[in-house]
């Protein structure tokens, strides 16, 4: 896992070296152009076809946003935090209203809450669905590319009737939500949702129970227990090492108390289950959005909130798509903050990278490591 | 030019391959001529236009909505534009969104080692000026700014339409366009 003592060149293969057990050893550069999807480098050093030493090489996509935040106030910041994770937008935008709201003392009323976590919930499916196509282009199975991205339109034509905008919503707002429920969505939502379950079990004929994919993600990219938890692993990849820690159930925020649904987790730790947990995940998403139009209180969406950010430290968390993303936040009295530490899902599972690629064939590297689920612009922010 | 060359001046094969090179130029020029008129040129825009072939290079988050536009509902495959991953079968990029100053070294890298003719679609307001970011430290303000740009597709991130658009548009210009000036 340690990085090359000597830097790399831009050049695809370094050199052949000797390793100190005298096998021939071959560094390998994959990315930032490659076959897939993620704009990162591996430097992979491999011997035989056997992967001996990976280095990720990120940072192609840092834009400074922590920066950028300290510039704007609070509400134009909105946009540009939802950026990193574009496909997962309103998870990452409610991390930084709740920070700002522990800060300024704002009560969300209960029907904004609600509509807080039906975009959640919407966009995390949005979100997986995203990371089962990439994963067909990974696998080189057309198919899977071209099914997720298709009803993955279906949940963004509903999100567009919320909110105005396929997938950058900038919909939560400090003390609520931008909009309420349009006329019809509910009856949409629902038959929607029931539609996508019929299709995740076809996903599961063509795909998930296909020997193609099962024979290449079964015991590859093991990551163990203790292991996930020692590098801090977050989201899927923790829960498909079979830890329970979803924060939607440990520290519930929004409407999640309010809603029944389970935390998935597999035992194995290897590319298959981090696979399924996703699978589950989008399940409990549908269960969950038939139950927020069917339950969700009449009332105000928004109560008013100051667009300054008073003196004080805030820390906002939420489970978004690829695990926890949180916001540590100084208020200094302004309507800019002092300071915006920005922690995403990609950037604490990159640890993750190399240990589920290490004594892995290098053939067997896309399932490994897509399964994942780095999103690199999330990481490098 | 396997010739050895000994007696250099009074080569009979050095001068004949010198002719031989002379004319050669004088008939590429006439088949540049040839080619470029008439029904030929339309053969062979014809050709370029419905093979643009897009590198697989993502740079940051507009690419969602390439993939989106690549998918199933849009699928750019209709207007004959197929991701592939070698850069050297390839004819366009499409820069999606932020260049950062690491990226601007290795996009250029990729646009030169790319077969002529190529073309570049810059992809939303990050890749035409900045965007959101423009007064970030890290990022370029602009594809332009180091290589050339065929069409700019405005949006932050613009819809699939819009990339629709933008590549009848490139197409539109391959097809005005000379088939030696091309790229
Ligand atoms: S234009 Fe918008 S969506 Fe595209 S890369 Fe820039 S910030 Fe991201």
């Amino acid at each position: 896992m340690s990085a090359p003592s000597k830097p790399v060149p831009l050049t695809t293969v370094e050199s052949t070296e000797t390793s100190d057990s005298g096998a021939q050893t071959l560094t390998l550069s994959v990315g930032p152009q490659h076959s897939g999807s993620g704009h990162m480098r591996l430097i992979v050093e491999v011997d035989g076809d056997i992967i001996v030493n990976v280095a990720p090489d990120p940072g192609y996509v840092h834009r400074g946003i922590e920066k950028i935040i300290e510039l704007r106030n609070i509400i134009k910041s909105i946009p540009v935090i939802e950026r990193p994770s574009i496909i997962d937008a309103s998870n990452l935008n409610h991390a930084w209203v709740r920070s700002i709201e522990e800060i300024q003392g704002v009560e969300v009323p209960r029907r904004g809450q609600y509509l807080r976590t039906l975009l959640n919930e919407m966009n995390r499916i949005m979100s997986h669905l995203y990371w089962l196509s990439i994963y067909g282009v990974f696998l080189g199975h057309t198919t899977m590319f071209m099914w997720p991205l298709g009803d993955r339109e279906l949940f963004i034509d509903l999100a567009e009737k919320l909110t105005g905008a396929r997938i950058t919503y900038s919909y939560l707002v400090p003390g609520g939500v931008r909009r309420d429920l349009p006329p019809g969505f509910a009856e949409e939502a629902v038959k929607r949702t029931e539609y996508f379950e019929k299709r995740l079990k076809e996903y599961d004929r063509i795909f998930f129970n296909n020997p193609l994919f099962t024979s290449r993600a079964k015991g590859i990219g093991v990551l163990s227990k203790e292991k996930a938890i020692e590098l801090g692993c977050t989201g899927p990849t923790l829960r498909g090492s079979g830890v329970d820690a979803d924060l939607r159930k440990d520290e519930p925020y929004a409407a999640y108390s309010e809603l029944e649904f389970e935390v998935s987790t597999r035992p194995d730790g290897d590319s298959f289950s981090r696979a399924m947990v996703h699978m589950d995940e989008m399940r409990e998403s549908c269960k969950m959005i038939r139950q927020i139009v069917k339950k969700i209180p009449a009332g105000p969406i928004r109560r008013k909130a100051p667009i300054v950010l008073p003196r004080g430290v805030a820390y906002g968390r939420v489970e978004s798509a690829r695990g926890e993303c949180s916001f540590y936040l100084i208020g200094e009295g302004g309507d800019k903050p002092y300071r915006a530490r920005y922690i995403t899902g990609s950037y604490r599972n990159m640890a993750a990278i190399p240990a589920v690629l290490l004594g892995n064939r290098l053939a067997d590297m896309p399932t490994a490591w897509w399964s994942i689920d780095y999103w690199p612009v999330e990481a490098d922010r | 030019m396997s010739t050895q060359r000994t007696t250099q001046e009074e080569d009979p094969v050095a001068t004949l391959a010198e002719g031989l090179s002379l004319w050669v130029g004088k008939l590429s020029d006439l088949v540049k001529k040839v080619v470029d008129t008439g029904p030929i040129r339309n053969v062979v825009n014809w050709a370029r236009m419905y093979s643009l072939w897009p590198v697989n290079i993502t740079t940051a988050c507009c690419s969602a909505e390439f993939g989106a536009a690549s998918g199933a509902r849009h699928d750019l495959e209709r207007f004959g534009v197929l991701p592939i991953g070698s850069l050297r079968q390839s004819d366009l990029i499409v820069i999606e969104g932020t260049i950062t100053k690491k990226m601007a070294k290795r996009l250029r890298m990729i646009y030169d080692q790319m077969a002529l003719p190529r073309y570049v679609i810059a992809m939303g307001d990050c890749a035409m000026s900045g965007g959101l970011f423009h007064d970030s430290y890290s990022i370029v303000n602009g594809a332009h700014e180091f290589v050339p740009v065929d069409v700019y597709v405005p949006g932050c991130p613009p819809r699939p339409e819009a990339l629709e658009q933008a590549i009848i548009m490139l197409q539109e210009k391959i097809r005005r366009s000379k088939v030696y000036e091309q790229g």
